[in-house]
């Protein structure tokens, strides 16, 4: 019994290490990547054909069930693959998990050895050896020390003992698609990570304000909220800088971090391209919008009135109020205005324009002095943490030295004394011509 | 010389002499005797590339900013690239038939963007607040010099697959390192040949298992690579060069949208299809170290490669969405 489960457990253990062996070497073919490459890319050019993301009325109606796209692509075959969110679905990332076991398993299985080889490299004894290179001559020269100043001065690394020499060059061609591929794992890792530990949110904050982070649109599991939400940011100011034809130029909001009990922390103006770090919480200047008018009725005193933006479509925004002229409210104006620039369009109870007006520029309305102060913006901050950027951006250096290193081509010279007959010869990896050209130049020199 | 004046003179300058170009490299390759005419193909590359950076720097002078701003630049940008890694491939290969594909392309698109495109699309537009930053310079023209590296490798693996076309090929150019060694059978030694082992890693010194000849050495002389073989390999390496600045190109991209926005990547079209002209280049250059596999399926993903940079180029732009969008006419 003992014998016979025991050599059982062995032929067990036998397959389950052949199967690994087995899917290892399947997961580290080359064939494979190629395939998961191109997959990756079929799959992306889905999500940039089928608008992502949209209400699912949206899909409702340019995806109707009769006649369905193709005979089959209804709005429910649609969201039920995931088509509407393809980046994020279960069977997208789970191609790439495999394309990153096919990269891990490719690097120990395929680039390590052949850097390995490339490293172990040997004489060649033999004059028959040269035959199979294709770049390989019989010449006449003095002496191996002859060709090893010539190869030398080409940039090669030389051994040489009394009758043979070998030559390489250009070994960071076979270190960098190494680099490129521990790179992309990086990437890969910090975008999971940024995932499951980062945050994204959104506020809209008038001149003046100050806030909590509230409005988180996406968190990741593991993200600490409570971290985000210790301290206070005040919004100083907001304004924007127009060009002298009106166009926007530039927006900028004077932000400052404060603790709980008001302190300023930092303080920061910032515009597009130009955001403000806080404890790995970075604010990006991204929207804006009119919150409030200030107004003065007669000789009253000062109050504020709220804006509402008229048009949801983002091109040709409008604000717009509306301003009782009688106590009782049964009388207004309309007071509407594009922009922050300062020009405002009063309109009466009949929607016809009474005059436009700019700010500190008394008007008479319904037998009242109307006085605007002044427009009060509100800045649209887009507010986030993603602590997988340094291991992306660690993964990202690493790519762009790799695959730059990974243009070098990778070529070996040998030499061969054979009595008074010299022979030499050489290969390439990548740069076929060029290295051509290189092996005549020197045949030339001999 | 008011600077408008020239740039108008310019566009149309070099779309003529594009066109002169193309017309001397086809007739060049019709009548091979007439060894002048390809001579006068490269001086006109040589003019045109000149003619459009002239007129991208009055631009630039004139703007005030990189004059990578609207369709009409990018496009001149564009032909500028191809004409530049044309002449380079060129050189590289001393093979004038890389002409006869990039000429027509870089043709193409200078008499689109100084024929086709509306008036009112040709002139410096201001930048939008989103675009005023130093990346710009560094992200778009790396792009567009990758595109250009990419379109002029995919076109010389065309113009491999048209010459090519219906023939049994042997290649020696492989990035494998097969394409190192002799074509045995041509070289009468009596060698079992499938008992070469021809790997990766192929330290040939150990794997090559041969069996000895049974005839002496003839005097060894150095085999010429063929026209094709040149052909194919310096696709390879001017996709090689393209490959990497695709790669910083989308890097520094996605950098500056961090910098900027907070997310180094949020698959917008423009975004996504740079990421598969990356991959299918990566495929392309995968496939070339694929045992089995040399010659014309590497070429193939790399002529469909063309067709990717377009749509990732142009092809984008017709979705008329995002910061990417150079705007259109219909």
């Amino acid at each position: 019994m003992s014998i016979s489960n025991s050599s059982q457990n062995i032929s067990v253990n036998y397959s389950i290490n052949w199967f690994f062996r087995k899917v290892i070497t399947t997961i580290a073919d080359l064939r494979l990547a190629i395939l998961l490459l191109l997959i990756i890319a079929f799959f992306s050019i889905s999500g940039t054909v089928i608008e992502q993301n949209q209400p699912i009325n949206y899909y409702q109606e340019n995806y109707p069930e009769s006649p369905a796209l193709f005979g089959f692509l209804t709005w429910q075959v649609l969201l039920a693959i995931g088509l509407n969110h393809v980046y994020t679905t279960w069977w997208y990332l789970s191609i790439l998990v495999l394309f990153g076991s096919s990269l891990i398993a490719c690097t120990f299985r395929r680039q390590l050895p052949a850097l390995k080889a490339a490293k172990i490299w040997s004489f060649y004894e033999e004059s028959r050896q040269f035959n199979k290179l294709a770049l390989s001559a019989e010449v006449t020269t003095q002496s191996l020390d002859n060709i090893n100043s010539i190869i030398t001065q080409k940039g090669y690394q030389v051994y040489q003992n009394d009758h043979s020499l070998y030559a390489q060059k250009g070994i960071s061609g076979r270190i960098g698609p190494i680099i490129v591929h521990i790179g992309m794992i990086l990437v890969l890792l910090g975008a999971i990570w940024g995932a499951f530990t980062g945050f994204f949110a959104q506020e809209m904050i008038a001149s003046g304000e100050t806030f909590t982070i509230q409005n988180f649109l996406e968190a990741g599991k593991f993200s600490n909220l409570n971290h985000a939400q210790s301290f206070d940011i005040k919004v100083n100011n907001f304004w924007i800088k127009y060009t002298p034809d009106g166009a926007v130029d530039q927006f900028y909001s004077d932000l400052s971090v404060v603790n709980k009990t008001g302190e300023e922390l930092e303080r920061k103006t910032i515009f597009v391209n130009q955001p403000l770090r806080y404890n790995g919480i970075t604010f990006y200047q991204t929207n804006w919008s009119i919150s409030g008018v200030k107004i003065q009725l007669n000789n009253s005193t000062i109050c504020q009135l709220p804006m509402v933006e008229l048009t949801s479509e983002r091109k040709g925004r409008i604000w717009g109020t509306w301003i009782p002229t009688k106590p009782d409210l049964s009388e207004g104006i309309s007071l509407i205005t594009k922009d922050l620039q300062g020009t405002m369009f009063l309109y009466d109870m009949e929607g016809k324009l009474i005059s436009a007006v700019r700010p500190n520029m008394p008007v008479e309305v319904n037998g009242i002095t109307l006085k605007v102060l002044d427009l009060i913006g509100s800045t649209g901050l887009q507010i986030k943490s993603d602590p997988g950027v340094p291991l992306v951006y660690l993964g990202f250096a690493l790519l762009m030295i790799g695959v730059v290193m990974g243009y070098v081509s990778f070529s070996q010279i040998w030499a061969l004394q054979e009595g008074d007959r010299y022979f030499i010869g050489g290969k390439t990896n990548r740069a076929q011509v060029a290295f051509e050209k290189e092996v005549y130049q020197i045949l030339e020199q001999l | 010389m008011n600077l408008v004046n020239l740039q108008n003179t310019l566009d149309n300058i070099s779309f003529a002499v594009l066109f002169i170009t193309m017309l001397c490299y086809w007739v060049g390759t019709a009548f091979p005797n007439l060894t002048f005419l390809p001579k006068i193909g490269t001086t006109g590359m040589v003019i045109a590339n000149l003619a459009v950076a002239t007129l991208l720097i009055a631009r630039w002078i004139e703007a005030g900013y990189f004059p990578l701003s609207n369709l009409y630049e990018s496009l001149f940008f564009l032909t500028w690239g191809i004409t530049a890694v044309h002449l380079i491939a060129e050189n590289m290969s001393n093979s004038r038939l890389v002409g006869v594909v990039t000429s027509p392309v870089a043709m193409g698109i200078t008499a689109f963007a100084a024929l086709s495109l509306p008036p009112e699309m040709q002139h410096s537009e201001p930048l939008v607040p989103a675009l005023k930053s130093n990346w710009l310079m560094m992200h778009v023209s790396v792009m567009m010099f990758s595109y250009s590296a990419l379109m002029v490798g995919s076109l010389m693996a065309i113009a491999f697959l048209i010459l090519t076309q219906g023939k049994e090929i042997q290649l020696r150019g492989s990035s494998v390192g097969t394409g190192a060694y002799r074509n045995v059978k041509k070289l009468s030694l009596n060698y079992k040949t499938e008992s070469v082992i021809l790997d990766i890693d192929n330290s040939s010194g150990n794997t090559a298992v041969l069996t000895k000849p049974t005839t002496e050495v003839i005097s060894l002389t150095p085999e010429k690579l063929s026209l094709i073989d040149t052909l194919d390999n310096i696709s390879y390496r001017i996709i090689g060069l393209g490959f990497p600045l695709l790669t910083i190109g989308i890097i520094s991209g996605g950098v500056w949208a961090n910098e900027a926005w907070g997310s180094y990547w949020s698959w917008d079209p423009k975004e996504t299809w740079a990421l598969i002209t990356w991959l299918v280049f990566a495929a392309y250059l995968h496939a070339r170290i694929t045992k089995g596999w040399q010659g014309k399926k590497p070429a193939i993903l790399a002529a469909s490669g063309f067709v990717v940079v377009w749509v990732c180029y142009l092809g984008v732009n017709l979705l008329g969405k995002g910061l990417h969008s150079y705007g259109w006419f219909f």
